[in-house]
């Protein structure tokens, strides 16, 4: 069920009045039952594997809640004793639950990927075999709803918080449905309190919901679906076009990612702040990144906060990584020795991340671009930092901030090569078209008008993205736009309801593949 | 503004739009399916989805009819008219474009079982065999209304309701667009419920290498694969035995029509497979099969590479309902049973182009004007001339014939003499009288003169100005020349010939297309009147019996004024572009736009003689 169909709407519209008309105690309850309708319409019988990781989480969280009461309870005197007494098993809970997860995420995402690899192997080994290939159909948000949910296990492991006992609410907080498509990657301590509570009507909390999910309708509908067109045009047989025309694919792919996956958060968090949930935040201004670690900091956040907390700190704090600072400290004299560590943590985290985005050589190399431009500008900061004081450059100018801002954003650009190529190798061959073939009067002899987008749709993209930037720019510098709002006159309160409204139907519900009447019957 | 007065002032909002978009949806209705009449324009509804709308125009009509035709897009060249007249019913041509015979059939149920029906006809066209059951897009041509099909009429309707406020839009833009001659949103008459091809009908049609120019899909016919299916085959003919066994219920007169289908187009089937297609169709029902004779071959009988013309459809009913006056093919049209259906096919596989010469012909045609004693003009001669021309023709046996006489070849079939010419003078002058007159009595020649009708009986001055003209014959003299059988008085306009500098208007009539800034309605009004005006005073005022052959004054035309000729009964038209013309029998657009040679002081006999010799053609 994809956000902007109506049957969501109505899911939503439906659910937001029986959650608002039940007793407090059981408004939960409301949102378990939309987010299975939610689930089963659009993920069918995929739902038993949500089932399936609730169940997973919800019997490891139970048992691993029992040690902690166990070692709770333990007078003082004997703690560190039952401490270590139930250590194994602990570990042991811990990494069956982790392992009974990634290992049914890894058959049902990424099985095909190593079988096509592993398929020469077994060709050498045993002539004519065949690696079986799983057909099972990947669910629908799996890639959210496991990590939130092993994020819980290893939460309780770490004794962060008692786990729930009733199954139902583990459930809840395993599917809720605003956040199956897009994510956030949400914490249990943050979420699951909101979504037990009880609540009276807030109409703020409505009102505000409201507001933020038609911005994100407009980002995903009015610019991303538009951007869209020209992309698959481009970008699916960039073959047939020259490297500027590929470059404006790429541009366009960058705005139509950031416009769908930021509006898509958007109406995640606004229909959440209709029950009067607080989602966490997943975007914050990501084109206003200082440098490609910034960009990670502000872009997926809640991905990248995962991997910080249940990847990055446990590998630096591993015994391996001690003992290779050691080592490194001891041979390699200066910061250099101290970082190492640190880096190379850095970057198995962006490959980690490069992987979770898909099964495909490309986003082995979308982290590799990611990792060693972080590791590598991590490891040489102390030169820069060298060069900047030697070239008198005031890092804290406006156009220093710029120059960093452009950077960041070319940077970013070309790694967005490597996401939507077709395969690695084309991405590649498709960035040295944009330098050796560009052929730019591709840019201004119509060309454009031929890639799926009339000149109308430019003018609507160009608006759509302007007004975006806009709002950005003034989120960023100022703050709020709400506030700003609330304090004109009704009238101006109007329009903004009708213009945002009038503007979502004309230009995003309103499709651009419209056939007009005169098409239908040519030859009379 | 409280957060409850925004949230009440955003549901109002969402609400007063929603509702104003499915209100527009609902108020302008572009598919005709709401029962509501207020913008109706039926000719648009039936082009965007002839299914719902023809439907939902019957429910308001249905009592003006008692009989339908039913079928695929080349049903509309049956011509309901002709049907009406054969039968003395009232027909409606249900014409669906792309209809397979699931539609028909979901029609035919409907009709049978909610109106009253005389005659039920039903055409099968060869595609009926590849396709049964075509998948509808969501709003337009192939989905059926929901009165045929079952479906919930209020699921119908909703997606009529909440569809893209885009499609109601776009009718009234065609709305403001429309014009008289059929355009491509409003390719329907819904009076008859056929295509309207008035415009398509009016074009002039002659030369084969002119017109596979101006069609170029018949000099290179696309490339296609067809193929028969089982599927396609058992459901057509299933749909047909259930319509039969339907009408033989309820009394109702059952006739299946096969339409021809274009040689190139039939080629690119199987023959066995059309073989057991008409073969099994034939176990099903009788029926009357045109698909496939020496019309197949005749690109000048088709619209395009698949629809036949309406004068086809002519001549198919004429062979139906056994109608020798018109001009129909020997091998077109012939009944099968199953008796016959073996021996029928046999023939149907030697089909084969009729010889050009037994169905066309060539015809030149002399244009002139004033006999003057100097001929010095371009437009003048010298009787010496036009008497040496005229023995020139006599001398080679050309026979000069009237504009009725290449009706009757088109029409009827009859044959033209060897060597026939038609001689044409414009405008009345008296010189035609005088000069011209004796000189063709004499030679045994015929010709046509074309008067302007606010002109007849000017002799010293134009109309009443005081300006001179050139003199004119009057109506008695007229009549006379008539009388004597060697002259045809036809039409050069009644006052749509106007002499510019003698005229007071700002915007003198010198032809018959539209003035500037001038309303359709009113020109057509205009043209209509100035074509009754003629026929009446020629008429009254020199006897000729029938006046329906027109000149173009200084040759101009256009497709609405000769549309409107032709709604006014003039169905030959002559005009000043110079060639030979190629009549085609059982084609009457072959009588339009027919091209004249100028004849004038500075063409000599040779020159005449080689421009009418038959080599030319």
């Amino acid at each position: 069920m994809s956000f902007t169909t109506l049957p969501f709407l109505l899911l939503v519209g439906l659910s937001v009045v029986v959650y608002y008309l039940l007793p407090q105690r059981v408004q939960w309850m409301a949102l378990l039952a939309a987010s299975m309708v939610f689930y089963c319409v659009g993920g069918g019988r995929t739902v038993v594997y949500v089932f399936y990781t609730a169940a997973t989480v919800y019997a490891a969280g139970r048992v691993l809640g029992h040690y902690n009461e166990l070692r709770r309870a333990a007078p003082k005197e004997e703690k560190k004793a039952i401490t270590a007494k139930y250590k194994p098993y602990r570990r042991a809970v811990v990494l069956v639950a982790c392992l009974a997860n990634f290992v049914l995420l890894y058959v049902l995402k990424y099985w095909n990927f190593t079988a096509d690899l592993l398929q020469p192997l077994a060709d050498a080994l045993s002539p004519g075999s065949q690696i079986p290939l799983s057909e099972l159909v990947l669910p629908l948000g799996i890639s959210f709803f496991m990590f939130q949910s092993v994020g819980y296990v290893i939460d309780v492991y770490r004794d962060k918080y008692q786990p729930e006992k009733n199954f139902a609410k583990l459930l809840l907080f395993v599917s809720f449905f605003p956040q199956m498509v897009q994510g956030p990657i949400s914490r249990f301590d943050q979420l699951a309190p909101q979504l037990l509570a009880g609540r009276k009507v807030d109409y703020t909390d409505l009102k505000y919901g409201i507001q933020l999910a038609m911005w994100g309708y407009f980002k995903k509908m009015v610019i991303a679906d538009r951007a869209a067109v020209l992309v698959n045009t481009v970008l699916d047989d960039p073959w047939s076009h020259s490297g500027s025309i590929i470059a404006v694919g790429v541009l366009f792919y960058c705005i139509q990612l950031y416009g769908d996956f930021s509006g898509g958060i958007d109406i995640t968090r606004g229909v959440a702040r209709m029950f009067g949930i607080d989602l966490a935040e997943n975007f914050r201004r990501p084109l206003f990144s200082t440098s490609l670690a910034d960009f990670w900091r502000r872009w997926h956040i809640t991905l990248g906060a995962w991997m910080r907390d249940y990847v990055f700190y446990p590998l630096s704090l591993s015994k391996p990584f001690g003992k290779l600072g050691k080592f490194t400290r001891r041979h390699i004299k200066g910061k250099l020795g101290k970082i190492i560590p640190t880096s190379l943590a850095t970057f198995i985290i962006y490959f980690i991340i490069g992987i979770w985005h898909g099964a495909n050589w490309r986003y082995v190399a979308f982290g590799f671009w990611n990792g060693t431009i972080i590791t590598v500008s991590l490891l040489l900061a102390p030169q820069f930092l060298r060069w900047k004081e030697a070239l008198h450059i005031n890092d804290q100018s406006k156009g220093w901030h710029l120059f960093q801002l452009v950077r960041t954003n070319i940077l970013v650009f070309f790694g967005r090569y490597i996401t939507r190529a077709p395969r690695f190798l084309t991405a590649v061959w498709m960035v040295k078209e944009t330098f050796l073939h560009p052929n730019l009067p591709d840019l201004y002899n119509g060309t454009l008008l031929t890639l799926g987008l009339a000149g109308s749709d430019f003018a609507i993209l160009f608006c759509g993205v302007v007004t975006m930037l806009a709002v950005e720019w003034y989120q960023e510098k100022r703050g709020h736009i709400r506030p700003m709002l609330e304090r004109r006159s009704p009238l101006v309160q109007w329009l903004a309801i009708l213009l945002p409204l009038v503007v979502l139907f004309c230009f995003g519900v309103l499709r651009a593949d419209y056939i007009s009447s005169d098409f239908i019957y040519k030859q009379f | 503004m409280s957060s409850k007065k925004w949230l009440v002032l955003f549901c109002a909002t969402v609400l007063f739009l929603g509702a104003a978009v499915l209100g527009f949806n609902w108020l302008v209705d572009p598919y005709g399916v709401f029962s509501h009449k207020t913008l109706e324009w039926a000719s648009y509804e039936m082009t965007l989805n002839p299914r719902t709308a023809k439907m939902t125009y019957l429910e308001e009509h249905h009592q003006e009819y008692d009989s339908y035709l039913l079928g695929c897009s080349s049903t509309s060249s049956f011509p309901v008219e002709s049907l009406n007249e054969y039968l003395d019913a009232s027909f409606y041509n249900m014409i669906m474009y792309g209809a397979d015979m699931l539609d028909v059939e979901e029609q035919a149920v409907y009709l049978l079982e909610h109106y009253e029906v005389k005659n039920l006809v039903v055409n099968v066209y060869l595609d009926n065999a590849k396709d049964y059951n075509t998948l509808p897009d969501p709003l337009r041509s192939y989905t059926m209304p929901a009165q045929t099909t079952g479906e919930s009429s209020a699921a119908f309707l909703a997606k009529y309701l909440f569809m893209d406020p885009r499609h109601s839009l776009d009718k009234l833009t065609a709305w403001y667009e429309d014009t008289y001659l059929p355009q491509s949103f409003d390719v329907f008459d819904a009076e008859t419920g056929a295509y309207d091809k008035s415009a398509r009908d009016a074009e002039a049609i002659g030369d084969m290498d002119a017109y596979l120019e101006s069609y170029p899909v018949f000099a290179n016919y696309p490339e296609a694969t067809n193929s028969t299916n089982e599927e396609a085959i058992s459901g057509t003919l299933d749909a047909l035995a259930h319509i039969r066994d339907l009408c033989e219920e309820k009394g109702v007169n059952f006739l299946v029509l096969c339409a021809p289908v274009y040689a190139d187009y039939l080629d690119y089937y199987d023959w066995d497979q059309v073989a057991d297609f008409y073969t099994r169709l034939a176990e099903v029902t009788p029926y009357w099969d045109f698909s496939y004779s020496s019309v197949s071959f005749e690109p000048r009988y088709f619209y395009d590479e698949t629809h036949f013309r309406n004068c086809v459809g002519e001549m198919a009913l004429a062979r139906v309902f056994g109608d020798d006056s018109i001009y129909i093919p020997e091998d077109f049209g012939v009944y099968v049973t199953q008796d016959n259906v073996q021996a029928h096919l046999e023939d149907m596989a030697q089909a084969a182009p009729l010889a050009e010469e037994s169905y066309t012909a060539n015809v030149p045609v002399l244009m002139y004007h004033h006999i003057d004693e100097e001929g010095n003009d371009d437009v003048n001669i010298s009787s010496e001339l036009f008497e040496a021309q005229m023995a020139a023709l006599a001398e080679e046996g050309y026979t000069a014939v009237f504009p009725d006489d290449l009706a009757a070849y088109v029409y009827e079939g009859k044959a033209l003499p060897d060597k026939p010419v038609v001689i044409t003078f414009d405008d009345g002058y008296l010189s035609n009288y005088e000069y011209a007159w004796p000189i063709l009595e004499k030679y045994g020649m015929k010709a046509t003169i074309f008067v302007i009708g606010s002109t007849i009986g000017n002799t010293e001055h134009y109309k009443d100005t005081d300006y001179p003209i050139t003199p004119h014959f009057s109506y008695e003299q007229g009549a006379e020349m008539v009388a004597s059988g060697v002259i045809s008085i036809q039409s050069h306009t009644y006052d749509m010939h106007q002499w510019a500098p003698y005229e007071d208007s700002d915007q003198p009539r010198e032809n018959i297309l539209a003035l500037e800034g001038e309303s359709e309605e009113d020109y057509r009004s205009l043209l209509s009147a100035d074509c009754q005006k003629i026929r009446q005073v020629i008429q009254e005022g020199m006897g000729e019996a029938s006046v329906h052959v027109m000149a173009y004054p200084s040759g101009q035309f256009d497709t609405l004024s000769q549309v409107t000729l032709l709604e006014n009964g003039f169905d030959i038209t002559f005009t000043t572009q110079v060639g030979s013309n190629t009549l085609i029998k059982g084609q009457p657009q072959s009588l339009l736009g027919l091209h004249r040679y100028n004849m004038n002081e500075s063409v000599s006999v040779e020159q005449m003689l080689e421009w009418v010799s038959p080599a030319r053609g």
